[in-house]
């Protein structure tokens, strides 16, 4: 016998009755959102590719300058450069005794910077869950101290962006993240981000950020911004010319 | 056009073509973070990170094998991944919130008792090891079949077949647990 293909000759009716039961579990359906989010995704993958296919053409010219014939002085040259360098770093950092205890200390100091780092990371997230809209300011300017800003710090600001009950909070935490606008999820949260904001203030800042980043992708949620009733004069206006700006 | 040759298209650079496998397979893909997880929000956030590895890795797939095959691969990554930076057992926010909902509503028709029953069994697979209780989302709810399960989980039939009915075993018992 039979189940939805899986062979189960030795289950008693218990367990096909648990199996049917199984198959009977609600799933949920995933929000419209997703898909936004999946197509944003990809034309920043697919920008991403053709900078990639520049360089990759690049690589192609100078192997069609540098034939067979020429590429030889042109490695002899690359050669010399690089022993130059080389010649001069070694001369610079001649080996000694100490060399061990150097490299010791040097493992120490780094992993001592990476622990203050995490440090740092940890207060900023939970100084960002504080109920005092002062100590989220704080916690926001902290990520000007961090050295390399990963997921999780990305993920707590652009939600203090869209969700911070203080306007002051989210136009800092704005600030912050066009700071760090060559990160594409950055890129990407400020772009979605435009249709969580209903504060003008806040309208107007992300335009303004949108050009400075000269976000394209923006045009379509400006365009869709524009359809809201309730939608401030002074706004309309500076969203048709940031379109302008942008098209 | 089917999987494969969607595939192929964008490991050739057609990556366009990846928006057509998106929307045959998100859902899908959605079902089986989702009964592996327990969490609705969390299993949207691993579809898009299934995704985006697959265009960032799409060099590995070859074509001979079926794409279904490599794209579950990449979410069984995906998932292990997940359950590592989180470093505890993932099912968990959403699953509560049924049980709660369940403990708070008196079961008074039919309708209520099956959602009761839904939330036991709910609480059951939460319960129960990742590896019986992948192979029981992976069959059930993905309903594949035992060979392509093994090919995914890179073992024999037979081994899925055993661990298929070890985990009903399991889940049996862990249900009745529930109920009682």
């Amino acid at each position: 016998m039979k189940l939805d293909n899986h062979p189960v000759e030795e289950w008693d009716d218990e367990d096909k009755a648990l199996w049917e039961e199984l198959g009977n579990l609600s799933t949920p359906t995933p929000s419209a959102e997703s898909r936004i989010r999946f197509y944003a995704m990809l034309d920043t993958f697919q920008e991403e590719a053709q900078k990639e296919n520049l360089w990759d053409k690049l690589v192609g010219q100078w192997n069609r300058v540098f034939t067979p014939k020429t590429s030889k002085w042109a490695y002899a040259l690359l050669l010399l450069i690089a022993g130059a360098g080389l010649g001069y770093f070694s001369g610079k950092y001649s080996p000694n005794k100490n060399e061990e205890a150097m490299v010791a200390s040097e493992d120490k100091v780094e992993k001592l910077s990476t622990e203050v780092q995490k440090m740092r990371e940890v207060m900023m997230l939970s100084m960002l869950e504080n109920p005092m809209a002062t100590e989220r300011l704080k916690a926001v300017s902290y990520t000007q101290e961090l050295n390399t800003v990963d997921d999780r710090v990305i993920d707590a600001l652009l939600t203090t962006l869209n969700f911070d009950q203080n306007e002051n909070v989210r136009l800092v935490t704005l600030e912050a993240l066009i700071q760090l606008g060559h990160n594409p999820k950055v890129r990407e949260g400020l772009v979605q981000s435009l249709l969580h904001q209903e504060s003008p203030l806040m309208q107007v800042a992300l335009a303004d950020a949108m050009v400075k980043l000269q976000e394209k992708r923006s045009v379509k949620q400006f365009k869709q911004l524009l359809k809201k009733n309730n939608l401030n004069n002074a706004v309309k206006g500076k969203i048709e010319k940031t379109i302008q700006v942008l098209s | 056009m089917t999987d494969n040759n969607l595939m192929l298209g964008v490991k050739a650079g057609n990556l366009e073509k990846m928006g057509l496998l998106f929307e045959r397979y998100h859902r899908v893909l959605f079902a089986f973070l989702y009964h592996s997880t327990g969490q609705a929000a969390t299993s949207e956030d691993l579809v898009q990170t299934a995704f985006y590895r697959m265009l960032k890795y799409r060099h590995t797939f070859s074509g001979e094998g079926e794409f279904r095959t490599w794209m579950y691969h990449i979410a069984r990554n995906v998932l292990t991944d997940h359950a590592k930076k989180n470093q505890r057992v993932v099912y968990r926010e959403d699953i509560q919130k049924l049980s709660e909902q369940s403990a708070f509503t008196p079961a008074i028709d039919k309708q209520l008792e099956k959602s009761e029953e839904n939330t036991a069994l709910h609480q059951a697979l939460a319960q129960l090891s990742p590896e019986y209780r992948e192979v029981l989302v992976l069959s059930r709810f993905q309903e594949l079949s035992y060979q392509e399960i093994a090919t995914i989980l890179a073992t024999s039939e037979g081994n899925i077949k055993v661990r298929v009915h070890r985990a009903m075993k399991e889940l049996k018992q862990l249900y009745l647990k529930q109920n009682s």
